[in-house]
């Protein structure tokens, strides 16, 4: 087995949607917290498949997209500094801040470079001793472990010219915030397996049971994703709300322990603003004290940015799940993955790129 | 974001004290931190990665007992249009 390939078997898939459908006595709404779960979803049309048994909604499931613009306006300040070296993985080269993006600051001179692992961002502050290397350190739970390994290491190693611009954020606030809001619709969910993998799942039993929501944590390649609606349509059909384990392959009931315990070590919980959706009480992660000399913000003064949004764009209504990308008037007209509005256009794990990218124009079938 | 790909480990050491290791991704072999499940693999195994970082060993039996279950239930889909086709 390669663990890829397996799971993409067509004659499978086509039985899981059958067995989906016969499950089915209604439409029922689940909702995906993952980027990567929305683009295959998208991309392989399986919520068109299943149209009549499930409406899936596409959550706040990429970090790309919910990093708050002021979060980009200073990592825009830090990158045009003439000091300053600005490391990043590559998808938020093209996030919209107020006035331009990272790759226009690279292009009038300003050293932005893509990496792969913020250990790269690490090794290149120990190759730049005369610079100050900063690393975009955004992300879920997923990877945070990667990026407090980053800081942990350049203190362990004296690395002084190394630090992180934060913009973590974790998973459930999120999906308590939507559950709590008046118009939400959604009645299950498949949480993303990657965050499970380092967080485990007891973090979701009490939402399940305070929300009645069946909560299934969820794989990556169609045959997760179609096995993980059919267990939620299964519970929901039975009256059961629960968390259930699809992906056992990577994911254990609690997660991975040395990964939490220095990511408790590096981060705290803070409150954190998500684009589109606004503040969200401890939802995020942010440096602790310890290790205040590696956080860029308290290391270089980027305060005073004042932001601005584009009044057309309803990324926060695509992002909590009220509207559809195509129902945005924005969307396609003036907001392309050419040229974003809203960052859930930027990223091909945002839902207005998946959206535009595979030709869904309007409600059913592409155009 | 959340990207996480499968990849088979093929050499551990250790980086001034860092867990590292080789990891082949179908043929793509890159350095990967090991740090966070070094005390569950071996050369060998598969492990999911991310931005550099293993973060899971992948269960092979869990992964095997999941993928026969799905096969199964493809095959009696296969049976049920067959029957349905003879009626």
């Amino acid at each position: 087995m390669k663990y890829l390939s397996e799971y993409r078997d067509p004659a499978v898939a086509r039985a899981l949607v059958t067995e989906i459908k016969r499950s089915a006595t209604r439409r029922w709404v689940l909702m995906e917290v993952c980027g990567g779960q929305t683009h295959t979803i998208v991309k392989q049309g399986l919520d068109e498949l299943l149209n009549e048994a499930v409406e899936m909604v596409h959550g706040p499931g990429c970090p790309v997209c919910v990093t708050p613009l002021e979060q980009i306006d200073k990592a825009l300040a830090l990158a045009s500094r003439p000091d300053v070296i600005f490391t990043s993985f590559g998808d938020m080269l093209r996030v919209p801040g107020s006035e331009c993006d990272l790759l226009a600051v690279r292009a009038r001179g300003g050293a932005v470079k893509i990496v792969y692992s913020p250990l790269d961002a690490l090794e290149l502050a120990r190759k730049h001793p005369d610079k100050q290397v900063v690393f975009f350190a955004v992300g879920f739970e997923t990877t945070a472990p990667a990026n407090a390994m980053a800081v942990w290491r350049a203190k362990q190693l004296g690395v002084k010219n190394f630090s992180v611009l934060v913009s973590h954020v974790t998973v459930p606030p999120a999906m308590m915030a939507l559950l709590e809001s008046p118009d939400n619709r959604v009645q299950g969910f498949l949480a993303a397996g990657h965050v499970c993998t380092i967080m485990g799942w007891t973090e979701y039993e009490p939402i399940a049971a305070k929300y009645k929501v069946p909560i299934v944590v969820t794989g990556f390649e169609p045959l997760d994703i179609l096995e993980g609606m059919l267990l939620a349509v299964r519970q929901l059909e039975e009256g059961r709300h629960e968390v259930e384990n699809q992906y056992v392959r990577s994911v254990r009931r609690d997660g991975n322990q040395p990964a939490q315990d220095l990511v408790s070590q590096v981060f705290e919980l803070v409150d954190r603003s998500w684009r589109g959706i606004g503040p969200i009480p401890r939802s995020g992660l942010g440096v602790r004290a310890e290790f205040a000399e590696f956080d860029a913000e308290r290391k270089f003064a980027v305060d005073g940015i004042r932001t601005a949004e584009p009044t057309i764009c309803r990324a926060g209504d695509v992002l909590r799940g009220v509207l559809k990308p195509f129902d945005c008037p924005a969307f396609g007209t003036l907001c392309t993955p050419e040229h974003p509005l809203g960052a859930p256009m930027v990223s091909s794990e945002g839902a207005c790129a998946a959206y535009y990218n595979y030709g869904r124009f309007r409600n059913g079938a592409p155009v | 974001m959340c990207l996480g790909i499968p990849g088979r480990i093929v050499e551990i050491h250790d980086t001034q004290g860092l867990p590292m290791g080789v990891v082949d991704f179908g043929g793509v072999r890159r350095e990967v931190c090991l740090a966070y499940v070094k005390d569950e693999i071996q050369p060998g195994d598969y492990a999911i990665v991310h931005v550099g970082f293993a973060i899971s060993k992948v269960d092979e039996a869990e992964a095997k007992r999941t993928f026969e279950v799905l096969r199964e239930m493809s095959q009696l889909d296969e049976l049920k249009w067959m029957e349905g086709l003879a009626t």
